[in-house]
Order: C-alpha cells, then sequence, then structure tokens
C-alpha cells in the first residue's frame, strides 16, 4: 500500500486514465490524483462520439464522471493543460504553459490518433475528417447541414458507426475500402455475408478493392474524392477512418522505452522508474500467441488502465493482456462479435464454421483442438462472455467442445459435469 | 449495516420448473402481473435462466460480480453499481452495443431485440425477495447473505454426515 | 387488525372467519393454509401452456417468446390450450352426466320393481318429460313410462342414429338449428366425452378452434346430462317448491345428533332426510335433543329444495363445519369434496362416511351404498352418527351463532306455478312485460363454486349488490346460491334494502299475488349445480313465448367463484346457448392468444354466446349490464341510464 499523500498523475483523461484514477482513488484514499487532458472537454465516453452526429446523444449524454464505475470523487482533472514533457529523473511532468508538476507515480495514458495516409493528397481540406475527439464529432456535426454525400475512407468500426450516424441524418453515404470487404480487420470474407447484407439493406453503399488518391476541393471546402481507379465520387464530407496509431510524441524514447508504443511489463510499469503506461499509447500483449500488440478499444484501455491504477496504488496486479480482436457491436440489425483469432484461411487452427437464416459462426480452436482461440457470432451472439473467458483463460475444453461448436454452452456446463447420459 | 444478501443456487432442489423465469419476466413488466404481462408489447424478459445439463436443470443468474467485467467494459457508462451492491443496466444509457455480453463470464446478459437494449438481473429493486427467489416451489434459489448462506450448507452438511437425524 | 384483514381475504362470510380463527389455534390445516404453501403458484399451469398428454411431456410453452415456443411435439400454445380446457369440459361432463346416469339406474329399477325404497314422487313430471322425449303416455302405467324414460336417459350416454334426447328436446327450435348448423349436437354424451379423450390425445386434433368447437359440442353433451339429473330426481324425489329455511354455520345445534350431508346426489340423502324421523327417538334416547341433518354444497341445495333442510355451509368452507366439533357425521357421495376433510375430521372426532365406489376418502369409513339396501346403510350411518355423538356430547363446542332465513325451491314448475297467480293464461307475461317496460333490465344466473383465490362469496354479493340495484333479476344454483343465500340475499326481508325500485315491484307483486305476505326473496334459488338446467328451461320457454332465440335475451350468466371443471362445462354449455357468461377467476388458456380471443369474442359469431373473463367484480358487474343492455337494444328495448 502506498503511503498517504502519494502523487499520482495520469497524463491523458479518457479510457485508461479515468479508470486508472478510479482505481487508485479505490485503493489510495489520501493520495492526489491529477489527470491531465489536452481536450478541451472533460472526459466523455469517446465511443458514443458518433451519436453526437446522429444526434441522438447530447455531449452531456456522454460526460464520463459520476456514470458508470466513474464516480470522479477526489480526482482532479485538468482540461486543456497538454503535457509537453516527462521528467523521469525529477520526477515532474511539464504542461504546454510551462507549468512542472512533480508527481510520485505517472501513468501515460495519452491514447492514441487517427492515422491519417500521407499518400492521400488534400488530407487537410476542409471538410474531412478523422473522428476521434467530441470537437472532431462537433465539426464533423456542423458539416452535415452542407453535405449531401459523405465519403468514408476505411472500413473499421469507427468509420461504420459514423456512416450509420450519418445515414440516420439522411445523408448518402459511400464506403470505399481497399481490402474485399469491409471489417476485414474482424472477420474473414467468408464471414460476411450477412454483414454484407445487413449494410446493403441498411442503404450504405460500399466500393471495395478501391482507395483514394486526392481529396478534391473548391469553396467551401471538399468536393470530391479521387480514386485509385480513376474515378471521382463527388462529395462534401469525408471520414478518415484507418486506424489508429498511438500518441508518443513528448516522450523522450531514450528515457521511457518504445516499440510503437511504451513499452510496459506484465504490472503495466514501463522501464523508468515510478512510470507506467496503458490504453492505446501502451504496448501489451496477446494471451493467445504471446505476442506484442497495440489495440485501439475502449474497453482493453479500461481494463489496463485499472490495472496500472491498481500497481500504482501499490496493489501489484498482473494484466493479463488483450486480444488484437475484441468488439461487438450491431450494424443495421445484426449484432456481431469477433474476438481473439478469427482469420484462419491458411493457418493452422481447427475451425467450425455454421450459418444458417439469420446467424452465422465460426469457432476458432487451436491446431490440437484442445482450446479455444478465436470466436465470430453474427445474429445470435447470446452468451459471448463465455467464449472471451474460456479463450482469455486458456482452458482446456475437450468436456465442452461440443456445447461450443454448437453455441449451446451455457454457464451450466461450468457448474455441473455433463455426464453424457441421456 | 446488515451484510448484503445474493441470490444463491441449491442445485439439488431445483425441479427445472422454469417458475423463476416467468416470475422474473412478470416482475419486469409494465403491469406486473402475470395475466396482463403475457400479452404486453414488447415482450418482458425474464434475467435468470434455467439451463440445463444432460438431465440436470441449473439456474443462472447475474452474480453481480465484484469486479463486475460488464460494468467497466461498458462504452456508454450505463452499467453502474447501487448503493446495494446491485450491478445494473440503465435502459436510458444502453445504446445496445453488446459489449456487456461480449464479457460477461456468466451469460446472463440478455438482449431486447425490439427495443435494441442489454437487460440483466436488477435484483427487483421494489421488492423485499427477489421475484426468482419468491416463486421457487423448492427454494431451489435463495436469497441469502454470504455467511448466512454458507453457514445454512455447513450446517446441511453436516446434519447429513450425522445421518439424516429428525427425518 | 392486519389478522382481521388477513380474514377478510380469506372469507367475506363472519361465521366462517370465526372457524378460521379456530382452526388457526388448534393448528389444523386448512384450504387457506395449503393455498398459501402452494404459492405462487405455477405460471405455466395458470395460462394452460402445461401438457402432460403424452409420456414425452411434460411439455411447457414459454409465454415470453424466450423459451419453447411448442411442445416437443410441435403443438402450438394454442392447440396446447384448447386441448387442456376440451378436457376440463369433458370431465365437467362426465361427472353432470355421471350423476345422471346414476339417477336414471335408479328410475331403471324403480320401474322394474326392483327397489321398495324409491319410488316416483312426481309421476306429473315423469308424463311431461316422457312427452317431451316423445314417448306415449295416454293410457299407460307409471312404471311402464319410467322403463321407457329410463331407458331413453341410458341409451343417450352411447353413440347412436338419433341425437342425444337430453339435449334436442330441451332446447328451442332456434337454438336447435344453430346447434345443429355447428355440428354442436352431441350424439351421446359418454360418447362426446370420449371423443374429447381422442382428440386431445398426443397426435389427433392441433386445430385449436376445431378442438373448441368439439369442447362446446361436448359442453352440450354437459348440459344434457344436467338436465336429465334435474329431470330425474324431481321424478324420483319431487319438484322443488318455495320453502322457508336458513343457512350457514348456525344451524348446527350443540345438543343435537348433527348430520352433514355432503356431495351432489339426492340418492342417498334424500334416503336420509326421509329416514331421519324414524330415528328421532334413538338419538334422544343417546341424550341429544334430536336428529339434526344439515346440507353442504349441491347436496345440501337438493334436500334444501326438496324439503328445506337448513344448508351449513358451502364449497371452499366445508372444512369449517367440521371445525365446529359440533358435526357427528359428514356423509359424503362425490364432486367437490376436499379429500382434507379427513384430517379435519379425524382431529375433531367427526366420522367421515363415504358411500360411493368411486369415491373414496383414505381416512375416512365407507358404507357402499346401493338403492337396494338403502334404507338399511341409512340406518347404518344413523347409527355411526349417535354413537358418535354419546362420545363427544360432554364436550364443547364452538358453533359460530350466525344464520340466515332462506326461501329457496324455485323450481321453474313453482315460478311458473308463482307467476300464474298473476296471469293463469299466460303465465310468462307478466315476466316479459316488465323486461319489455324495464322493471326487469335482464337476468343473471350465478353458480359455481367458492374459490379459495377469492375472498369467499366476495365476487357473487358485490356483482349480485350491482345488478339487483340495477334491476336485474337474479337466479342462482350450486355454491353460487349458497354464498348469496349466507349473505341474506335469499331473505325476503332484504329484498326492500337490495333491489332496485322496478325489481321490488316485480318481486312483491308476485309474493303478494301467492299470499306470501310480503315480496320474494331477492335472489331466486333455482337448485344444485345439475340445476343449470332450470335455468336454461326457464330462459328457453321465456325464448319460446317471445319466439326469438335464447342469444336474444337480456340474459348473463356468471361462475364468479369458479374452482370445478365442472363450472367450466357449465360455461361451455351456457355459451353454446348464446349466453354471456362471466368467469371470476382466471380460465387457464391466456396461454394461447386465439384461444382467448374465440373464447372472449369470436365465439359470438357462432353461438352468440362468449365469456367474459373478469377477477374483479366491479368491472365484471359493468360488463354483465353492458351485456344485458346490448341484448335489450337487439330486441329494440331501452336501457335505463347507467346510475
Amino acid at each position: 500500500m502506498a503511503s498517504s499523500g502519494t502523487r499520482y498523475v495520469i497524463v491523458g483523461a479518457s479510457a485508461a486514465g479515468m479508470a486508472a484514477a478510479e482505481a487508485i482513488r479505490a485503493t489510495d484514499r489520501s493520495g492526489s490524483v491529477t489527470v491531465f487532458s489536452e481536450e478541451p472537454d472533460l472526459p466523455y465516453f469517446r465511443p458514443l462520439i458518433p451519436f453526437l452526429i446522429s444526434g441522438r446523444k447530447s455531449a452531456a449524454d456522454m460526460a464520463l464522471m459520476g456514470q458508470g464505475p466513474y464516480r470522479g470523487a477526489g480526482i482532479d482533472v485538468r482540461i486543456d493543460s497538454r503535457v509537453d514533457r516527462i521528467d523521469s529523473r525529477a520526477q515532474t511532468v511539464e504542461i504546454h504553459n510551462g507549468e512542472r508538476l512533480p508527481y510520485d507515480r505517472l501513468l501515460i495514458a495519452t491514447g492514441s490518433s487517427p492515422y491519417i495516409p500521407p499518400e492521400i493528397a488534400g488530407t487537410d481540406t476542409e471538410g474531412v475528417f478523422a473522428l476521434r475527439t467530441l470537437a472532431d464529432a462537433r465539426a464533423a456535426e456542423r458539416r452535415v447541414a452542407g453535405t449531401r454525400h459523405a465519403v468514408m475512407l476505411g472500413g473499421g468500426m469507427l468509420n461504420l458507426k459514423a456512416s450509420f450516424a450519418l445515414l440516420e441524418r439522411g445523408l448518402q453515404v459511400t464506403l470505399v475500402v481497399k481490402s474485399p470487404q469491409v471489417l476485414s480487420q474482424l472477420m474473414e470474407p467468408d464471414d460476411a455475408a450477412l454483414i454484407r447484407d445487413a449494410l446493403n439493406k441498411a442503404g450504405l453503399k460500399i466500393e471495395t478493392g478501391a482507395g483514394a488518391v486526392e481529396i478534391l476541393s473548391k469553396g467551401r471546402g471538399v468536393s470530391g474524392v479521387l480514386l485509385d481507379d480513376g474515378r471521382t465520387l463527388d462529395c462534401e464530407m469525408v471520414c478518415i477512418g484507418k486506424g489508429v496509431q498511438p500518441n508518443v510524441a513528448g516522450i523522450d524514447p531514450s528515457d521511457i522505452r518504445i516499440d510503437r508504443g511504451v513499452v510496459v511489463d506484465r504490472f503495466t510499469a514501463s522501464n523508468a522508474a515510478d512510470i507506467f503506461a496503458a490504453g492505446d499509447v501502451a504496448v501489451t500483449f496477446d494471451p493467445i500467441t504471446g505476442g506484442r500488440i497495440v489495440t485501439g478499444l475502449w474497453t482493453n484501455a479500461v481494463d489496463m488502465g485499472r490495472c496500472a491504477g491498481y500497481n500504482m496504488a501499490g496493489k501489484p496486479t498482473e494484466y493479463g493482456g488483450t486480444f488484437g480482436i475484441l468488439n461487438a457491436t450491431q450494424v443495421a440489425d445484426v449484432a456481431f462479435v469477433s474476438m481473439g483469432i478469427v482469420h484462419t484461411t491458411g493457418r493452422d487452427y481447427e475451425t467450425h464454421a455454421h450459418g444458417s437464416r439469420g446467424a452465422y459462426r465460426k469457432l476458432v480452436f487451436s491446431s490440437d483442438g484442445t482450446r479455444l482461440v478465436g470466436v465470430l457470432l453474427v445474429g445470435d451472439i447470446s452468451r459471448a462472455g463465455m467464449y472471451r473467458f474460456l479463450i482469455k483463460e486458456g482452458k482446456p475444453v475437450a468436456k465442452i467442445k461440443s456445447h461450443i461448436i454448437d453455441h449451446t454452452l451455457h454457464y451450466g456446463h461450468f457448474v455441473c459435469p455433463d455426464t453424457g447420459k441421456g | 449495516m446488515s451484510e448484503p444478501k445474493e441470490i444463491f443456487v441449491r442445485l439439488d432442489r431445483c425441479m427445472g420448473c422454469h417458475s423463476c423465469e416467468l416470475a422474473c419476466a412478470v416482475e419486469h413488466s409494465g403491469s406486473k402481473s402475470l395475466y396482463g404481462a403475457i400479452s404486453e408489447q414488447p415482450r418482458p424478459k425474464p434475467r435468470v435462466y434455467v439451463e440445463s445439463v444432460s438431465k440436470t436443470p441449473v439456474p443462472v443468474v447475474c452474480r453481480h460480480c465484484e469486479d463486475a467485467p460488464c460494468m467497466h467494459a461498458c462504452i456508454a457508462g450505463a452499467i453502474r453499481r447501487t448503493e446495494d451492491g446491485v450491478v445494473i443496466t440503465q435502459s436510458d444509457r444502453c445504446i445496445g452495443c453488446w459489449t456487456c455480453v461480449m464479457v460477461c463470464p456468466y451469460g446472463v446478459i440478455g438482449r431486447h431485440l425490439e427495443e435494441h437494449k442489454a437487460y440483466r438481473c436488477d435484483r427487483c429493486p421494489d421488492r423485499e425477495i427477489p421475484a426468482c427467489v419468491g416463486a421457487c416451489p423448492t427454494r431451489a434459489l435463495v436469497y441469502r447473505s454470504v455467511t448466512d448462506f454458507s453457514r445454512h450448507t455447513r450446517k446441511t452438511a453436516s446434519a447429513q454426515m450425522l445421518g439424516t437425524q429428525g427425518g | 387488525m392486519a389478522g382481521e384483514r388477513d380474514a377478510m381475504s380469506k372469507s367475506t362470510d363472519p361465521a366462517i372467519r370465526e372457524m378460521i380463527a379456530r382452526a388457526a389455534r388448534m393448528e389444523i390445516k386448512t384450504v387457506w393454509d395449503r393455498y398459501e404453501a402452494m404459492r405462487p403458484q405455477c405460471g405455466f399451469g395458470d395460462t394452460g401452456l402445461c401438457c402432460r398428454h403424452c409420456l414425452q411431456g411434460p411439455c411447457r410453452i414459454d409465454p415470453f417468446g424466450e423459451g419453447p415456443a411448442e411442445g416437443i411435439c410441435g403443438a402450438s400454445a394454442d392447440t396446447m390450450v384448447a386441448r387442456g380446457l376440451d378436457r376440463a369440459i369433458a370431465a365437467g361432463t362426465a361427472a353432470h352426466s355421471g350423476h345422471a346416469k346414476h339417477l336414471a339406474h335408479t328410475l331403471l329399477k324403480v320401474a322394474k320393481g326392483r327397489t321398495g325404497a324409491y319410488s316416483i314422487k312426481e309421476p306429473g313430471k315423469l308424463r311431461a318429460v316422457a312427452a317431451r322425449l316423445n314417448i306415449p303416455v295416454e293410457g299407460r302405467p307409471d312404471n311402464d313410462i319410467a322403463l321407457d324414460v329410463a331407458n331413453a336417459a341410458l341409451a343417450d350416454f352411447h353413440e347412436k342414429e338419433t341425437p342425444v334426447l337430453w339435449a334436442a328436446t330441451v332446447v328451442n327450435p332456434q337454438r336447435a338449428k344453430v346447434l345443429t348448423d355447428l355440428d354442436l349436437v352431441p350424439r351421446g354424451i359418454d360418447h362426446e366425452v370420449s371423443e374429447i379423450m381422442h382428440r386431445t390425445l398426443y397426435g389427433v386434433d392441433a386445430d385449436p378452434v376445431n378442438l373448441l368447437l368439439g369442447g362446446l359440442r361436448c359442453g352440450v353433451a354437459d348440459l344434457a346430462g344436467c338436465y336429465m339429473a334435474t329431470d330425474i330426481a324431481d321424478i324420483l324425489f319431487g319438484i322443488p317448491t318455495p320453502v322457508v329455511t336458513e343457512a350457514n354455520l348456525g344451524t348446527l345445534k350443540a345438543g343435537a345428533v348433527n348430520i352433514a350431508l355432503h356431495g351432489h346426489n339426492p340418492l342417498l340423502s334424500d334416503m336420509l332426510v326421509a329416514r331421519a324421523h324414524t330415528r328421532n327417538e334413538d338419538a334422544i334416547a343417546a341424550g341429544a335433543s334430536g336428529i339434526n341433518i344439515v346440507g353442504i354444497c349441491c347436496t345440501g341445495n337438493e334436500i334444501m329444495m326438496r324439503h328445506g333442510i337448513p344448508a351449513c355451509t358451502h364449497s371452499v368452507s366445508q372444512e369449517m363445519a367440521i371445525v365446529t366439533g359440533a358435526l357427528d357425521a359428514m356423509v359424503v357421495d362425490y364432486q367437490c369434496i376436499m379429500p382434507s376433510v379427513a384430517s379435519v375430521a379425524e382431529c375433531m372426532g367427526t366420522a367421515l362416511i363415504t358411500t360411493m365406489e368411486i369415491g373414496k376418502i383414505p381416512g375416512a369409513r365407507h358404507i357402499a351404498f346401493d338403492e337396494e339396501s338403502a334404507v338399511e346403510k341409512a340406518d347404518e350411518i344413523f347409527d355411526i352418527a349417535m354413537a358418535n355423538f354419546r362420545r363427544r356430547k360432554n364436550k364443547p363446542v364452538d358453533i359460530p351463532n350466525i344464520k340466515t332465513p332462506v326461501v329457496a325451491g324455485f323450481s321453474v314448475e313453482a315460478i311458473v306455478a308463482a307467476l300464474s297467480k298473476l296471469d293463469a293464461r299466460e303465465p310468462l307475461k307478466p315476466v316479459v312485460d316488465n323486461i319489455v317496460a324495464g322493471n326487469i333490465r335482464g337476468v343473471c344466473l350465478f353458480a359455481g363454486c367458492n374459490n379459495v383465490k377469492v375472498p369467499q362469496d366476495n365476487n357473487f354479493t358485490v356483482i349480485a349488490r350491482k345488478l339487483l340495484k340495477e334491476n336485474v333479476l337474479v337466479l342462482a344454483t350450486g355454491c353460487g346460491a349458497g354464498a348469496l343465500m349466507r349473505h341474506g340475499f335469499m331473505d325476503p326481508a332484504n329484498t326492500d334494502a337490495l333491489c332496485g325500485d322496478g325489481l321490488k315491484a316485480v318481486l312483491r307483486a308476485i309474493g303478494e299475488a301467492n299470499g306470501l305476505g310480503g315480496p320474494l326473496p331477492p335472489v331466486l334459488h333455482m337448485g344444485s349445480c345439475v340445476d343449470n338446467s332450470r335455468a336454461v328451461a326457464l330462459a328457453v320457454a321465456v325464448a319460446n313465448y317471445l319466439g326469438v332465440d335464447t342469444d336474444k335475451l337480456p340474459v348473463v350468466a356468471s361462475a364468479a367463484e369458479a374452482v370445478s371443471e365442472k363450472a367450466v362445462s357449465i360455461g361451455a354449455y351456457a355459451v353454446a346457448a348464446g349466453l354471456p357468461t362471466h368467469v371470476g377467476v382466471m380460465l387457464p388458456v391466456l396461454g394461447g392468444p386465439l384461444v382467448t380471443r374465440v373464447l372472449t369474442d369470436k365465439v359470438k359469431d357462432l353461438t352468440g354466446g362468449y365469456f367474459i373473463v373478469d377477477l374483479d367484480p366491479e368491472s365484471a358487474a359493468e360488463k354483465l349490464l353492458a351485456a344485458i343492455d346490448e341484448r335489450r337494444a337487439g330486441l329494440g328495448l331501452q336501457s335505463p341510464k347507467a346510475s
């Protein structure tokens, strides 16, 4: 247990930072917890920003403190405060206005930023968005009024959600993806039939196998997108959703080890004393493969942030890692969950896929068939969490394997041995 | 403050009658009566599930985990813990992203498709005893504190070892 | 006061509340305790969604759509509930007609001179029934006619070329046509019961509407059984005429040999009543003031209607008669006898005597009754009761000092006779004229049981109170009559207070024309549950007089606190006869949306009748009044504004 009066400083006030702050508060009631955010808004649930565009939620509806597990009590959140420099020897952080603040424990939870492909020209044009912050969403929302057609570059979750928000606002929306299908990170082409149908039914136009070369503009900004096949799509708005990259600016790599993101050990500690990292900015590991990964998932960030918080407050807590893929959502009226290893083509896994009218599932086992390593559920996603548990814990599944394959597994199978008798 | 109570399942007593499910759905209906609930739209949903393993019925219900993964995973801040320690889903905040379904290791979070909302056991805040417990004809579901339940379990076990005295 | 409120939730009868408290003090378990222990009751059974018709089951369908939507065989929720309802109707039909068959055998024995204990008490009724059945009566001795009537009755049970005569000949011609067109005329009473068992078997009838129509036909067979039971009981034991008597536990006498007759068939009970005076001296010799026979349930109604025997209590409170400690013997035949009476009787030292081969109860003494040895068996029962009295005579008893005056005995014949004092040529004219004039807004028949789910008698009394104020002529049978009599609804002294002005005037006019020096009682007691046939007979007579079908009459029925499957079959024939029929407890059909819709609405297009299921007596009364007014409007009659 950290001694009373410990000064905790957290850089970044999103999922990892705020989860860490709460975890510290729950463990050490007397230390000071200061969270710096460069954004102008108080912490909010970032995944909700498409709802600001659709109009389903206001910015106030998205506020984080006081909601869910975030009580926010005794946590000093400083907005509009970018941390420019971390001095690990002096144990201080320097705010962009020059203020310096000492820390006893520091968490780097600076998150990630959208990746803007440099090969596309004109990405700085007015009307081009890479939705990341509430401020981005506000700007995009303002642009909706003068927009008839929006072009979305990239077919990941963020762009899909943004697409639906814009469709809800009555816009025509075209999704341009380089791969042969949308959500290629989350499923393989053969697995995506139901999702494709749902997207078509929802009125989303999809251009697969195409990429943007240049964003065209005139007058009020964006006027179209020039594709690599020579076609031009006239539009008034462009959203770029090509993934994210860790925010490591301001971190001295000679001081704190960086490999894409901040490298941490199993207890979320960086190589520098009393400096921890969590969330999108941290390099974590995949418990299935053991490999190092960086992810951009809220749920992972919360998980890791809490873990870091406990460790910082003197309650050693081992981080169990995260899957590179761990997504649940609903597109149009089709729900899906994708987690673990779901890309199996040409790889050595035991795969069981089953499709019916309204549902599809793919269960992926290790090559020896003894462990579950990945699950894709489309349509019927009930009890998906049990699979996550099995994958994460690497449990031997022989006794319940048929239930997994048939998607009939339930908690009773964990409680009560299945004798297999009639 | 007295120790909070939880719903415990005594597996050996469950007859698989599904009465808990019905009572749960009725309690979470508009009319709160079976005769009214039966024709309500959207349909009231049970939040307790009588599963079966071979021929053994196994009631499964939300554990309101101490470290509730659903609550921390929720991307909308819709899941919180009440002062009574009950983890609840606030329907008005739920966006139907199903992240909670993806992380619940017990598989006890339901999806209301018509409403596009997740739902789960709320331990019946309007009742002294949760509806499922009250409806159980064999008392396979009991509502007790952890201490109370384990004490009782020990007593039963020792009574059995002593040779079922007193019938 | 929570205790009193709790007691009120069990029974609105103060005598019964006293006994509930006594039972609690004595730690005797009652029906209310068992009900509490049973709660909550299974929702699947409650909604009819539990099926045990085959060995693959039990199956249950989830009414909320999460679990199974059909049985293992594929039966839908509607199929399941329709099958279940049909079987209830068949069971009720089997019971009423079993009672009737029993009487038909007795009539046959009388006709053949095989029993000296019974005789034809009512040759006029015998001849009237024979004439209705097209059996020649002119110049034939009673026994010959009785032989033909008994044989015709027994023939009505099996499938034969002709329709069931007790169905086909008892309805008005228009109704006969409706029933024929819908194929609702039964071909044999037992046959219809058997057909229900067949069609509801695993893998036969899965069409919910077809099943319901089959159920309705069985319901018409139930009418036949009821009607036959009434006819033959009247022939053998007499047509009821108005009698003055009393009801409730206060009719038990601490110093007398108290014998309660409980069940349904008058066969044994009438004999015991007839023999009682021959044993009175023995009772006095045993230290008693005499023999005091009281009735419970419909056996009680039979002997009250014909002999003015007081009613001790009814239906759900049957155990309470024993709890008084004053009952020396309870003699039962069949139907509505809770097996629990055996343990209560054991606690209280009451001799429980079963008498029927099909109705034995563990813990009871069985005296096999038959017509040939009826007198000896009756004497044996008296001996047991007197021996028991000797044992208990110096022990304290607790008889609530509560009883109400009752005027009963309103058979159709008695009503017509009373009306003929107003108009000898057209006795129904005064009633019909008053209906037309609005002095009588309509007619409601209360029937059925007391259900533990309802505070005893509350639904009956709340609805009757409202309807009487609205000038609805109220008839009652079975334990519905029992409920109303114990609350003073059959006491002419209450007519003025309970009835609206129009009805009051009519009841007074009839009473005075008959030299009663006052009005008829507010509610007319028409007999036991089989005697619902009397209400049908009255409705048919009025329909014939007016030349309209029964579904046009402003006549409704209510089984406000139904329990028995017999109430379900009676409800089925009331609906088949075209009556709006209220049921005050939930029928186990709610799980089948189509079946529910058909029973409460669509069937109206077929028979004109329909079920009104409403658990709230206040709103049920409103619905019954609305149904009456709708029918008045159909006849071009104005309805008074709702008050």
